[in-house]
């Protein structure tokens, strides 16, 4: 499938300071795509460049196979994108912003009431945005960002400044949307949200890309752990020595795991030599783990 | 195009100095117009009519005040991302903000003029007609419109350095600060730049020399030895002046990183 979305080769610097370095990845219809790293790493300048914000030393970015640049925007119809804070206009409404951004002469009426619906910003919507909380400016810039049915979505930070509620309704909301269609480019702090909702993240550090890669893939390349409790957890770790099986570096028996199947065999090793297997527990290495793991082995490498 | 000025005359509308500019206009207008009223041994009651009652100086700080704003608030709200981002060219943008305030400028003539006439039906209807002579053996509409039209102008020159300003500083206050300095010092510096006219002929061409428009237009003869350019050389220097500074805003705005 063609992609939605391709960087190639982007490279920018801020006088003799270069924050991006040969910039490469693709995000596919229909995909919520995290974008993580730590501050700083240029997430927001990614997505600056790609909205055509910044001019940029080399490279291509393509939005449904159409190059964008500061000058050239026309591609970008099709993306909605709240950038680091929502711009609010004190003296408009919330209704009044969706008013002045709703594309549609047709169908305006009805797609803003279905934007608010949606995003439960009802109760406030008709007041003036100076009197907004932090958290209500944050929606409306979501709304902002979904209102004419983007195929495109960049979310920088969308969780900032929501409380849990509003984070799952969030969250509902953009899984919701990714079945009917539209793609999500999401960067944010909040790993545990993140890793409710991406198929895909690219990590990037220090302006460079460190990887591409599925959410699964990087839980099992990363982190998926058996550990075991034995009838005779000594006997247990010679046996698993002997038969060349790595254990981890910890005072109970754990096994990176490899396979399905691989807890099976491993109960009939041990009781071919009479240890007896007292319990089992499956640990997953959440995405702050792999990511950390991620971020130290690219620092060992350098 | 018009989406986006749509889209600014949306804003223009639902600011609240908007209406306070408007009433601020009337009711300044109102106070000249009785002032002059009840002193007449001060008054100049056809000068004042053409002058709409000092309206045309105050739209000058309203509207440099309404240019600053128009283009250093979308970087005070961070609503600036939310513009570019969009499937327009930057050129359109800024293009639309020119055209929103040229309307507005208008808005605030039309209405300049609409209320002089009230103000001269309900105070000074028996002192004189429009079509009475004044200076040039013209009539007092005629100098009117031509007084408009030069202050007008006049007015787009000011305003362009205003727009290029608020868009170099990024913050309204400079661009309101230099625009009304910029149109206190012509009176200010007119005489000594005369003097340097005297000296050196070629400074008669720069943008300050220019804003002598609507005082040589109400009297030709005089200032007209004092710029040492015609009434069309001061037309057409405004308009190349006010071109040049538009487009200097716009090469600074197309590149500009957000």
């Amino acid at each position: 499938m063609n992609d939605i979305l391709t960087v190639e080769k982007l490279n920018k610097s801020f006088g003799s300071k270069k924050v991006l370095k040969d910039v490469s990845f693709n995000v596919q219809p229909g995909k919520i795509v995290g974008l993580v790293g730590p501050n700083g790493a240029g997430k927001t300048t990614i997505m600056k460049a790609i909205l055509g914000l910044f001019d940029f030393q080399s490279g291509n970015i393509l939005v449904n196979g159409e190059r964008i640049s500061i000058v050239h925007h026309q591609p970008l119809s099709d993306v909605g994108a709240l950038i680091e804070y929502p711009g609010i206009y004190p003296f408009l409404t919330g209704r009044q912003h969706l008013e002045l951004f709703a594309d549609n002469e047709t169908t305006r009426k009805e797609d803003i009431q279905n934007i608010i619906t949606k995003l439960n910003i009802e109760s406030y919507i008709d007041r003036k945005a100076k009197g907004y909380s932090l958290g209500m400016k944050q929606k409306l810039g979501i709304a902002l960002a979904l209102l004419n049915k983007p195929k495109l979505v960049i979310l920088d930070e969308p969780m900032n400044g929501l409380d849990p509620k509003a984070t799952k309704e969030l969250r509902d909301l953009i899984l919701q949307l990714t079945k009917a269609g539209t793609t999500f480019l999401i960067s944010s702090h909040i790993l545990s949200e993140l890793e409710k909702l991406v198929d895909e993240i690219v990590v990037i550090d220090d302006g460079k890309i460190i990887k591409q890669t599925s959410m699964e893939a990087l839980s099992d390349s990363n982190g998926n752990y058996l550990v075991l409790t034995t009838s005779d957890d000594e006997k247990a770790r010679k046996v698993f020595i002997d038969e060349g099986i790595k254990l981890e570096q910890t005072t109970e028996i754990r096994i990176k795991k490899t396979s399905d199947d691989q807890l099976a065999s491993l109960i009939q090793l041990l009781s071919n030599h009479g240890v007896n297997i007292i319990d089992v527990q499956h640990e997953h290495s959440d995405l702050e783990t792999s990511l950390l793991d991620l971020l130290d082995n690219k620092q060992v490498e350098e | 195009m018009v989406t986006l000025i749509r889209q600014e005359i949306f804003k223009l509308i639902h600011k609240r100095s908007t209406l306070i500019g408007t009433i601020a206009l009337l009711v300044l207008m109102t106070i000249f117009a009785i002032f002059s009223k009840l002193q007449p041994s001060f008054s100049d009651p056809k000068g004042d009519f053409i002058a709409a009652y000092g309206g045309l100086s105050w739209v000058v700080f309203f509207m440099i005040a309404a240019c600053s704003t128009i283009i250093a608030m979308e970087f005070q709200y961070g609503t600036v991302k939310e513009l570019l981002y969009r499937k327009y060219y930057r050129g359109q943008i800024l293009a639309s903000k020119w055209i929103t305030m040229f309307l507005y400028s208008l808005y605030f003539y039309v209405l300049s003029f609409i209320f002089s006439i009230i103000l001269k039906l309900v105070l000074f209807n028996s002192k004189f007609s429009l079509t009475d002579l004044y200076s040039n053996d013209q009539s007092i509409m005629h100098t009117t419109l031509v007084t408009y039209a030069g202050n007008f102008v006049g007015l787009w020159l000011l305003l362009s350095l205003v727009l290029l300003l608020a868009n170099v500083f990024k913050s309204s206050a400079a661009a309101i600060s230099v625009g009304i300095v910029g149109y206190f010092a012509t009176s200010i510096v007119s005489s000594l730049l005369f003097m340097l006219i005297n000296k050196w002929e070629w400074v008669k061409w720069n943008p300050l020399n220019m804003l002598n428009l609507p005082t040589q237009l109400s009297n030709s003869t005089v200032v007209g030895t004092l710029t040492r350019l015609s009434n069309a050389e001061l037309v057409w220097g405004n308009l190349i002046y006010t071109a040049i500074f538009l487009f200097l805003g716009y090469l600074i705005f197309r590149k500009r990183n957000v």
